[in-house]
């Protein structure tokens, strides 16, 4: 035998049930249904729900950010290394050269040479150095896209707070203490922080060439 | 007079603050002071003698284009040339730091040669190189 719903007459789809927890799903509903309403949870709910694919590619884009500085620090490690074990070899080879005959390595310039590549070789290893404390610059621009997932994390949160309250039981809320309701976090949509995907989008430069053309067409 | 130019790197990132201060070194100027913020980096501005401003926008306190406000609509400080070091990338933020009296814009990640560059431009262009 199946549970009917008393009110219809129509056999309660969950056989086990009684018309009376059927009644209270449907009480439970129209109460969830009404505290979204009030409280305007539905608009907000959905406007941090559509931000959820944006936080996507932004942490799509920390990612890909973090994997090409370590890269480029790797990169630029192994090219300074081959370029200091050059110069310990060339050392090694020069040092030699004037122990065996210091007026010959003078004259035939082979101190000279040396000389030369240590200086051009040095060079190459500061633009490395270079190139990689630039790659530190991941630090900021990660830093800044992490800050706005966090603050819509913490959005999220206010609002589900907010819902569970409003949803809860009323025995719920007579037995258990409400929790303290989290004050929303200021909405900052001032600035808007690194460009995740700057291509197709008119209204965000991709580079600084970009940039200059902008200030020279205004005069600057 | 590039040796005796004074620098005041403005970033909340410390990161950014030591490879701006950097670069500067290696163009030359090596005479380079650093502030979290716009709070931080006006006091400084008033109470010591610096040449130069290289600011980040999106900072805690005040931000960027608050400090380029403060500085232009200060006397004493309006003379100050502001390089906006940023990742704000809206063309909307570039004309307004622009309006702003900004003496010029780059957006992260930036290169060592477009620092330079542009501190050179605009250290020429104020008749201070």
């Amino acid at each position: 035998m199946s549970a009917m719903d008393s009110t219809t007459n129509t056999p309660c789809p969950f056989p086990g049930t009684t018309p009376a927890v059927h009644q209270s799903i449907g009480l439970l509903t129209r109460q969830l249904h009404d505290a979204l309403s009030g409280l305007s949870l539905t608009d907000k709910l959905k406007d941090l729900a559509e931000e959820i694919p944006d936080a996507k590619s932004r942490l799509s884009y920390i990612t890909r950010l973090t994997g090409e500085a370590a890269e480029k620090v790797l990169n630029r490690v192994d090219l300074a290394k081959a370029q200091q074990d050059h110069i310990a070899a060339e050392t090694r080879r020069i040092g030699a050269l004037i122990v065996k005959d210091p007026v010959a390595a003078v004259a035939k310039g082979h101190v000279m040479n040396f000389i030369t590549d240590v200086e051009k070789s040095t060079k190459e290893v500061d633009q490395h150095l270079t190139e990689i404390m630039m790659a530190q610059d991941f630090h900021d621009l990660t830093g800044q896209v992490i800050a706005k997932v966090v603050t819509l994390a913490a959005n999220i949160e206010v609002q589900l707070v907010q819902l569970l309250i409003q949803t809860a039981p009323q025995e719920a809320n007579l037995k258990t203490p409400h929790p303290p309701v989290a004050t929303p976090l200021p909405h900052q949509p001032v600035l808007a922080g690194p460009a995740i995907n700057p291509k197709g989008d008119p209204d965000v430069v991709s580079g600084q060439s970009e940039v200059d053309d902008l200030l020279a067409s205004l005069g600057f | 007079m590039s040796n005796e130019l004074r620098f005041l790197v403005v970033d909340d990132f410390s990161t950014m603050r030591r490879i701006v201060r950097n670069l500067l070194k290696e163009s030359g100027y090596t005479d380079a002071d650093e502030a979290e913020d716009g709070v931080v980096a006006l006091h400084k501005l008033r109470n010591s003698t610096f040449h130069f401003v290289v600011s980040d926008i999106n900072m805690p306190n005040m931000n960027g284009f608050q400090l380029l406000a403060e500085i232009k609509k200060d006397e004493k400080l309006k003379h100050l040339p502001v390089l906006m070091v940023t990742a704000e990338a809206r063309k909307e933020d570039i004309v307004m730091a622009a309006q702003q009296g900004a003496a010029g814009y780059i957006v992260k990640p930036f290169t060592k040669a477009t620092l330079e560059d542009k501190v050179n431009l605009i250290l020429t262009k104020l008749g201070l190189k």
